[in-house]
């Protein structure tokens, strides 16, 4: 029969056209696969970009915030103590007026408003607002339980507007008259790193290296940036 | 440095005496604030030989479009004739307004050019600027470009950036089977060139830091796949950068010259490589299955900053020169392209994809104080001027009616104060800014 | 042999739905194309498949179209075959022209999955260099976003 050969062919064709059909299905499958595979990495890979982004955006304002809830707890504790008398026993430096550890709070709550508003301009970037407040509230609580802080924080606001010159006499005030406050530390770093960016290195160096001497229980943290700074600026 | 040959000339600059002792009073701008005016100022044709009326007018159109002079009209001048080796009469000056004045002589010595030009700051009364330039004598608009250079300078601080040229892509024809060639001219839009002869589409150019060569994208002849050339403006003569099986494109030079980074495509994914243009090896910067394109190297050569659509969307990316340590820097509402490291270093450009307009703004390369300062239907690809100051970009009109709508070259200072087109003979994308010519 | 009677009847079932189909197909056209030809390809089968914006891969439509052009493929085994990638006006130029190589590479992906050998197939971008259509609207922009398959 001619007819049995050409319906064997036709057999065998289907038969391979099946399988090649089932695979090309199958291909076209996993590929289908892949690219859905591809497409969920990406999005993943987006949320986790956004997601890093935003987290560190939220940590950023956390450390801001954390920084001025543990200021203000501080001023509260210290508030409640009677304020400043925590280590009288230190033993005064030569050529320091040790006379001026501020005695308690003057000023009354008008006072307190008043260094609140002047470290909220500080906090919002207004310097010269910042810097009037600070002035005013010193001019009339010198003696205030905030006062070294407000003296410390009127350096600030020079030293972020590049104004180190004015800068350098506000921290060598607050060195000199507010030894003691809890911003002592502070004070005393920041007048060496504000020396050092006037380019009076060895001053700086000087001051770096009363900082042990003069506050031997400052945080760790004070500690280690003073060691930078020394390290910085070369000092012996 | 080699100079390139069409750039090679008898150039020498000398400072004149001054002939009252300088003042840096009056005649200086801060580009910085936020608000100023344009400075008033007065140009004088330069006296003695033929090309010095026209010297002046370039000088003019140089300092104006930058948007921070206002040059008084010389119909207005009332001491005309004025001596270009003695003090002016700046009473004359003053009443019709102007801080600034330009003098200038030009006069044959043995075959070249010599210009003389001194800037008098009126309100002071004293001599600004004086300088002395020798050259060959069809070098005259280059003479001026530098004197406005000059002048741009002493009033802003800045460097100038007049004395530039622009690569860009000159299109014709219909939208649907368009050429585009490669063009190179002056800064201001004189002695145009075509680099490429039109017979494929030739896209992208970006200038080596010698102004010596170009790279950029061509198709091949007979669907070729598109490739990126390298090639010598003044030979002509061009090769490919690299044989690869698949697509390469969006090639930018390192700073030094010494580096290519680009874009290669190969089975529809896209990632960056970095050509090393004497040895041609070639080091791969960026794996993903992601496209990875429009690289460009932070103005140290210790970075790069690249588009990246890995997380669904174009983003800006920076990372290290070699690869690795990529970090996205874009997180705005939009996508982000183009992005083009500031010769300064202080801000990346880039377009952004908005809905339905595009922009082009800048950012400081981490990411932060993202600023638009143009946007339209279409705006795209900005590129630096060498000082840092001012981008350059491409605006398309939308198409209406079948008919292409226009594409021209704009300019914009980084305040976003003043935007200006800039003129070219045909429709025009893809500016791409030289640095300052060699001296 | 009555199985064999039954596989004769099925395959020839499927052998005249084969040509009904290529009858179908040929039959709007009303004109006359040489079989085989660039015109029966383009008239006949299309080709070109289009995409969502900023996607790159192949719609349910494209899918059919691609089914049929693998069909046609198959049968006219000389022709090399070149796939454009095309973006609309929408995007910046470098990008586009990665997005167009994607694209390009998602319908040989699947004209490969369909059985056409691969050495077979090229990819060219053309990003939004080549627009289709000269317009600057949703229905202009739609037809631009394509995949071309050029033959050879």
């Amino acid at each position: 029969m001619t007819m049995k050969p050409f319906l064997t062919r036709l057999l065998v064709l289907t038969a391979l056209a099946m399988p090649s059909a089932a695979m090309a299905q199958q291909g076209a499958y996993i590929d289908d696969r892949l690219n859905q595979l591809q497409q969920s990495i990406t999005m993943l890979t987006g949320q986790i970009e956004q997601l890093q982004y935003s987290n560190q955006q939220l940590k950023a304002q956390m450390e801001k915030m954390t920084a001025d809830y543990d200021f203000r707890l501080d001023q509260l504790e210290k508030g409640k103590g009677g304020g400043g008398g925590a280590a009288p026993a230190r033993p005064a430096p030569p050529q320091q007026n040790a006379a001026a550890a501020p005695p308690p709070a003057a000023g009354g709550a008008g006072a307190d408003q008043m260094y609140h508003d002047a470290f909220k301009l500080l906090q919002d970037g207004d310097y010269a607002g910042a810097e009037k407040g600070f002035k005013n509230f010193l001019q009339r609580n010198p003696h205030h339980v905030l006062a070294g802080n407000a003296q410390y924080w009127l350096g600030e606001t020079y030293y972020a507007r590049r104004d180190y010159q004015n800068a350098m006499t506000s921290f060598a005030e607050g060195y000199k008259v507010y030894k003691t406050s809890p911003k002592g530390p502070d004070n005393l770093l920041k007048l060496g790193v504000t020396l050092a960016a006037l380019n009076r290195k060895s001053d700086a160096c000087a001051v770096f290296s009363r900082f042990s001497q003069d506050y031997p229980k400052a945080t760790d943290l004070q500690k280690r940036r003073v060691d930078q700074e020394r390290q910085r600026n070369g000092c012996g | 440095m080699m100079i390139p040959r069409h750039l090679r000339t008898v150039l020498c600059a000398v400072a004149l005496a001054a002939l009252s002792a300088p003042a840096y009073a009056q005649l200086t701008i801060d580009m910085t604030k936020p608000s100023f005016e344009p400075v008033p100022i007065a140009i004088v044709d330069f006296a003695g030989d033929g090309v010095g009326g026209e010297m002046a007018t370039v000088i003019r159109n140089d300092l104006q479009n930058s948007g921070l002079f206002r040059s008084i009209p010389p119909g207005s001048f009332i001491e005309r004739n004025v001596n270009a080796n003695a003090a002016p009469r700046f009473p004359d000056w003053r009443s019709v307004g102007a801080t600034g004045l330009v003098v200038g002589q030009v006069s044959q010595v043995g075959g070249n050019l010599k210009v003389d030009f001194r800037l008098w700051d009126v309100v002071a009364g004293r001599q600004a600027d004086g300088l002395s330039f020798t050259s060959q004598p069809n070098n005259w608009r280059r003479l001026s470009h530098i004197i406005a250079d000059a002048i741009y300078k002493r009033v802003t601080g800045e460097e100038g950036y007049f004395d530039t040229r622009v690569a860009y892509v000159s299109e014709t024809g219909p939208l649907n089977n368009r050429s585009k060639r490669i063009a190179i001219m002056d800064q201001d839009g004189a002695n145009n060139r075509y680099i490429t002869d039109g017979r494929t589409l030739a896209l992208t150019p970006r200038f080596s830091p010698t102004l010596q060569e170009i790279v950029y994208m061509a198709y091949g002849e007979n669907n070729g796949p598109p490739r990126v050339y390298l090639q010598n403006v003044d030979s002509g003569r061009r090769e490919l950068l690299g044989n690869f099986p698949g697509m390469s494109f969006a090639p930018r030079f390192s700073p030094d010259g010494t580096k290519v980074a680009m874009s290669l495509s190969q089975d529809g994914n896209t990632d960056l490589y970095e050509m090393d243009v004497r040895g041609r090896g070639m080091r791969r910067l960026t794996n993903t299955p992601a496209i990875d394109t429009s690289p460009s190297y932070s103005n140290d050569g210790t970075q790069i900053v690249f588009n990246s659509d890995r997380g669904g969307t174009q983003q800006l990316y920076v990372m290290n020169a070699g690869g690795g340590g990529e970090k996205r820097i874009s997180f705005g509402d939009g996508r982000y392209a183009t992005p083009v490291w500031s010769p300064r270093g202080d801000y990346i450009a880039f377009t952004k994809i908005m809905g339905n307009s595009f922009g082009i703004g800048v950012m400081r390369p981490d990411g932060s104080g993202e600023r638009l300062l143009s946007n339209g239907f279409l705006v795209e690809g900005p590129t630096w001027a060498p000082n840092g100051r001012v981008l350059m970009f491409f605006k398309q009109q939308p198409n209406s009616g079948g008919r292409a709508g226009s594409v021209s070259l704009s300019a914009i200072d980084i305040t976003g104060r003043f935007e200006r087109q800039v003129p070219t003979p045909t429709d025009a994308s893809d500016p791409a800014w030289s640095p300052l010519i060699p001296q | 042999m009555r199985m064999i009677k039954a596989f004769a009847a099925i395959a020839a079932l499927m052998f005249i739905a084969a040509c009904s189909n290529n009858e179908q197909a040929a039959a709007p056209s009303g004109t006359t194309v040489t079989p085989g030809s660039v015109a029966d390809f383009r008239q006949n089968v299309g080709d070109r498949v289009y995409f969502d914006t900023d996607q790159s891969s192949v719609r349910e439509d494209g899918r059919q179209t691609l089914n049929k052009q693998a069909a046609w493929l198959k049968q006219y085994a000389n022709y090399q075959i070149t796939i454009e990638g095309h973006c609309d006006e929408r995007g910046t130029r470098e990008y586009n022209l990665a997005l167009g190589e994607r694209r390009a590479t998602s319908v040989r992906q699947y004209l490969i999955a369909q059985g056409i050998p691969a050495a077979r197939i090229k990819t060219l971008s053309y990003g939004k260099e080549r627009p289709e259509v000269v317009g600057s609207d949703e229905g202009s922009w739609a037809r631009n976003r394509r995949g071309v398959t050029t033959l050879q």
